[in-house]
């Protein structure tokens, strides 16, 4: 046996334990999750019924090809857009030929698509995907901005730094089950819990916190003695209870968020800044040109992360579920779970799971091509 | 000027700093002192217990039988952790430091996977966990393989480690050659010692994940004989109801061993984390 082979079969057999255990429990399962959710499957594999699952949770198929087509029409208008404006350099014909082409593409694909789908498909399913929507648009933004805010102080601070790094990462090391459990305390409903004491010191009345299944948006029109107002501020906006658990998430995950931004800060070389101070630039200016551009891939991890870290959240929503407001702030990865744990529907379990498997895969696809074109990685 | 200028900005910087600081620690606070607290104290609105209650401590550990579950923790967290360490750095090592056929695909193959997230991969693991409870030798469900075995290897593990690995100067390999090691000798003599850092970080994630998790223990067991803490005090709570000092005094239960880790290592993990985020 040569070197060569040698080598390489050393190689194989280092990995072979650690490619068992991922392909075995990692990628074999999406799969089998496919397999089994074309059958009638509770503990033991049932009869083949092809996509009746499928049909069931995500409705009816004729609905699904309005979307998708609208959404590949939409996809063309903004190709055709690009293009002229490159060869016409700017001007309204462009922008209206885009327009004719894309509004028709976002009503047919909004209206008589998702609407026929959300009519016929599983409110599971819809819900969960909607309620992930929300959560990933209040944590997200969010946690970046002050985690950026916070490693730009860090870096700026030259005492204490450590103790700084060791108290704003306390959260995230701290088990999810035991802060969760704090949290739905802070947030009880009780006149004696923390959100409600300080609530009144600011001069509010005691809310429901984590038991309020209505919208902020509601509860706020209802402060201003509007108490009628239309069923879709309730659905459109997220409740109160989960605000409640977004705003547990960020107080997580920014302690984890400023540890790698700071990093990401450190390794920018000093002569750039020092080259600015020289040119006389603002410190605007220099946060704009300079520290942005060069963090960004850093923030592009870090946004990369908090998305898969959306779809995984289960531990803390299922400690801070509560009975009245379920149905407001239970993820698709909890209506999954029920499914499998409550009802022991394994082939429907799988098939909402293979959804999920597309929706992220979709999503980690389009953030690439339109976040990732916006990264700076050095010259 | 200067000084004066500079003085207000270390103000708004520590200001800012201690802000959070004191946000981010104010649910320990509160969840410490409460767990001193009477059950009326808890009721009224105090912040801080006349008497501290240790006997708290006493009756939450007996009523949810926390001494069981503690164990059990323990236990499969230290499988975990051993396995994960073991496994991860024998798969980085080729990955980073051997030329081969395959590397960049399996690499890439292993990164997918990051990916997916638990919830996708729960119901396919579980029927494949009770097929093989059913066709092995031993018992998957309601013991420890189920809780352990899909979890000994991950993708960020041996992508922290490969990253740390590729790093490390390449003559130490021909030095090794030299005194006629192979590469077996060469990753468990000379590299590990030098992958302090990256092995503490790798190993208290897989502690911290191994501590968390609660969807898959619920799943795969329905017996205390192997149920872990977060299990015991989800359900605790659940039952528990008003109690709020108990259930604090339960959340500190669970909380101690991981900060008490998290405090010996701490600046070990923070440099491990951070280089997680640098491209390379």
């Amino acid at each position: 046996m040569d070197n060569r082979t040698k080598d390489t079969l050393i190689a194989w057999s280092f990995l072979a334990p650690a490619l068992a255990v991922l392909a075995g429990f990692g990628i074999f399962p999406i799969g089998y999750a496919f397999y089994v959710s074309l059958h009638q499957w509770r503990i033991r594999k049932g009869e083949y019924i092809g996509f009746d699952h499928y049909l069931r949770a995500l409705g009816e198929p004729g609905f699904l090809v309005w979307f998708i087509a609208g959404l590949v029409l939409l996809w063309c208008a903004c190709r055709v857009y690009r293009s002229l404006r490159d060869r016409q350099g700017g001007g309204y014909l462009p922008i209206l030929i885009a327009a004719g082409l894309g509004l028709p593409a976002l009503w047919l694909s909004l209206d008589q698509g998702l609407g026929g789908l959300l009519e016929t498909g599983d409110h599971r399913l819809y819900n969960g995907l909607k309620i992930t929507l929300f959560y990933a648009l209040g944590t997200i933004p969010i946690q970046l901005g002050i985690s950026m805010l916070l490693a730009y102080l860090l870096f700026k601070s030259l005492r204490a730094k450590g103790v700084f790094r060791i108290l704003l990462f306390l959260p995230y090391v701290t088990p999810v089950i035991a802060s969760a459990v704090v949290f739905r305390t802070i947030f009880s409903p009780h006149p004696s819990s923390v959100a409600n004491r300080f609530w009144a010191l600011l001069g509010f009345e005691n809310c429901r916190w984590l038991y309020e299944s209505k919208s902020v948006v509601g509860l706020f029109l209802r402060a201003l003695d509007i108490s009628t107002y239309p069923a879709w501020v309730d659905s459109c906006f997220p409740s109160l209870a989960l605000v409640s658990i977004v705003l547990y998430n960020i107080w997580v995950y920014i302690g984890y968020d400023t540890v790698i931004l700071l990093a990401g800060l450190s390794a920018i070389p000093r002569h750039y800044y020092e080259a600015a101070e020289i040119d006389g630039a603002s410190p605007w200016q220099v946060f704009r040109n300079i520290t942005l551009p060069l963090v960004s891939p850093t923030l592009f991890f870090l946004s990369m992360v908090a998305v898969i870290g959306t779809f995984k959240a289960f531990n803390h929503i299922y400690i801070m579920r509560t009975p009245g407001a379920r149905d407001s702030v239970d993820v698709l990865s909890i209506a999954i779970f029920d499914l499998i744990f409550e009802f022991h529907n394994a082939g429907y379990a799988a098939a909402m799971a293979f959804v999920l498997f597309i929706a992220i895969l979709a999503l980690t696809l389009v953030q690439n091509r339109v976040l990732g074109k916006r990264v700076f990685y050095g010259d | 000027m200067a000084t004066r200028r500079g003085r207000g900005r270390s103000w708004l910087i520590y200001g800012g700093l201690g802000l959070w600081a004191t946000v981010s620690s104010f649910p320990f606070a509160w969840m410490l002192l409460s767990s001193f607290m009477t059950r009326g104290e808890t009721l009224r609105r105090v912040f801080v217990p006349e008497k501290v209650q240790w006997a708290n401590y006493v009756q939450a550990w007996k009523e949810a039988d926390f001494g069981l579950y503690f164990e059990n923790s323990v236990l499969i967290a230290a499988m975990q952790v051993g396995g994960t360490l073991l496994f991860s750095l024998l798969a980085a090592y080729p990955l980073a430091r051997m030329e081969f056929r395959g590397r960049n695909a399996v690499f890439a193959c292993i990164l997918a996977t990051l990916m997916i997230p638990e919830s996708v991969t729960m119901v396919p693991n579980f029927l494949t966990v009770t097929w093989l409870h059913r066709s092995s030798p031993f018992a998957w469900l309601n013991s420890w393989p189920a809780l352990t075995v899909p979890f000994l290897a991950n993708a960020f593990s041996i992508f922290l480690l490969r990253q740390f690995l590729r790093g490390l100067p390449g003559e130490l390999w021909d030095a090794a050659r030299i005194d006629g090691a192979g590469h077996f000798r060469f990753l468990f003599g000379i590299l590990l010692p030098l992958c302090k850092a990256p092995l503490l970080t790798v190993g208290m994630f897989t502690f911290i994940g191994s501590w968390n998790a609660l969807a898959w223990p619920l799943l795969v067991t329905n017996s205390p004989n192997w149920r872990p803490i977060s299990v015991g005090l989800q359900q605790f709570v659940s039952e528990a109801g008003a109690e709020v000092h108990l259930q604090m005094a339960g959340a500190v239960i669970a909380t101690v061993p991981v900060l008490l880790i998290y405090f010996l290592i701490q600046k070990e993990f923070t440099e491990g984390i951070s280089m997680s985020g640098l491209k390379g």
